[in-house]
């Protein structure tokens, strides 16, 4: 009876802890760097930044919605960046459209060309998923290897 | 003498041990095929689009809009954001809904986003969304889950145990990922 009961108080224990911890809105290693950078800015000079590791704040304003693998954040303008994280390592919540969110990580700059040939043959369906990568901006997808993100509710 | 009594302590250890995780184990099985497809599915949300018509906004101000196109579409509820994202698109943002403006046109795609019922919850624990003390108790059980995997190997004796068939499968159940490992690695 005993040890019946010691094992009805830890799964308590453990319970409470589930709903303790659903305050938390910290992706992966959630954001490290105190300074953002605009994403006006980020997008009118990506050369300064690329390889860089770079924090943006911003709206949800987009988001991968079969797997939470990526989500765009965009300014007030509708300026936007995409922030990738790997699949299933961080999952974005799709709830979280149009809540604010800061996310970090490395800037990086593919052209789109590689973008286009990496995703040849997979099917039409999948269009939602393959935009994973952020949209053109001019020859070259601009987006953030993301290490993590805190979304605010 | 001995032996009889280390046996019948993996036996008790077993039995218990497969009591109390018997139904995170269900859980967490259940969770595992749904995340294990996450190709063709989402397995925590349901998308569902509905496309709306408000009439043309030409005359309404970037301000206004978001006012206009719920008012219009009789929500009342108040937009957590409202961007416009490009010339011909804004997109106004409520609890679990997205609508995606056309302007000037008025036509309207309406997302709703909901948790997918059961899938979601077993998911949030399976993924270990829920963090804190949640990760004690995954590591517990991950324990547990070693526990009954070796008690359960020395539970039988004789022709059906290790010393016969219970040899082999427990040789085939280690090969398999092995193998594949080997050849996809």
């Amino acid at each position: 009876m005993k040890r019946s009961l010691i094992f009805v108080a830890l799964v308590i224990v453990c319970s409470t802890g589930v709903v303790l911890a659903g305050g938390g809105d910290q992706y992966g290693a959630g954001v490290t760097l105190e300074k953002a950078v605009p994403i006006d800015g980020l997008l009118a000079n990506p050369g300064d930044f690329i390889g860089q590791k770079v924090r943006v704040d911003g709206t949800i304003t987009g988001m991968c919605q079969k797997r939470g693998c990526w989500m765009q954040v965009s300014n007030e303008q509708g300026d936007s960046v995409r922030i990738k994280v790997e699949d299933g390592v961080i999952v974005f919540p799709a709830t979280s459209m149009g809540h604010k969110a800061s996310a970090e990580g490395i800037f990086e700059g593919v052209p789109v060309a590689a973008q286009v040939k990496k995703h040849e043959g997979e099917d039409e369906e999948d269009d939602k998923h393959k935009a994973c990568d952020a949209e053109p901006q001019d020859e070259m997808i601009y987006f953030i290897q993301g290490t993590g993100a805190v979304i605010y509710s | 003498m001995a032996k009889k009594s280390f046996r019948k302590t993996i036996i008790a250890v077993h039995r218990d041990t497969g009591y109390f995780f018997a139904g995170l184990t269900v859980l967490y099985a259940i969770s595992g095929v749904a995340v294990n497809h996450m190709e063709d599915w989402n397995p925590n949300y349901t998308v569902a689009h509905v496309e709306h018509s408000v009439g043309d906004l030409v005359d309404v101000s970037d301000g206004g809009i978001a006012a206009e196109v719920l008012g219009r579409l009789g929500v009342e509820e108040e937009p957590k954001a409202a961007v416009r994202m490009s010339e011909k698109e804004f997109r106004i943002f409520l609890k679990n809904r997205t609508l995606y403006v056309a302007t000037p046109s008025g036509q309207v795609v309406d997302e709703l986003v909901s948790r997918r019922p059961g899938f979601f919850h077993v998911n949030y624990l399976h993924l270990n969304h829920a963090k804190g003390l949640w990760t004690w108790f995954a590591d517990i059980y991950a324990v547990g889950l070693l526990v009954l995997a070796l008690t359960g190997i020395f539970i039988i004796t004789g022709k059906k145990g290790l010393g016969g068939r219970g040899r082999w499968l427990l040789i085939a159940g280690t090969a398999i990922p092995l193998i594949f490992l080997l050849l996809k690695t």
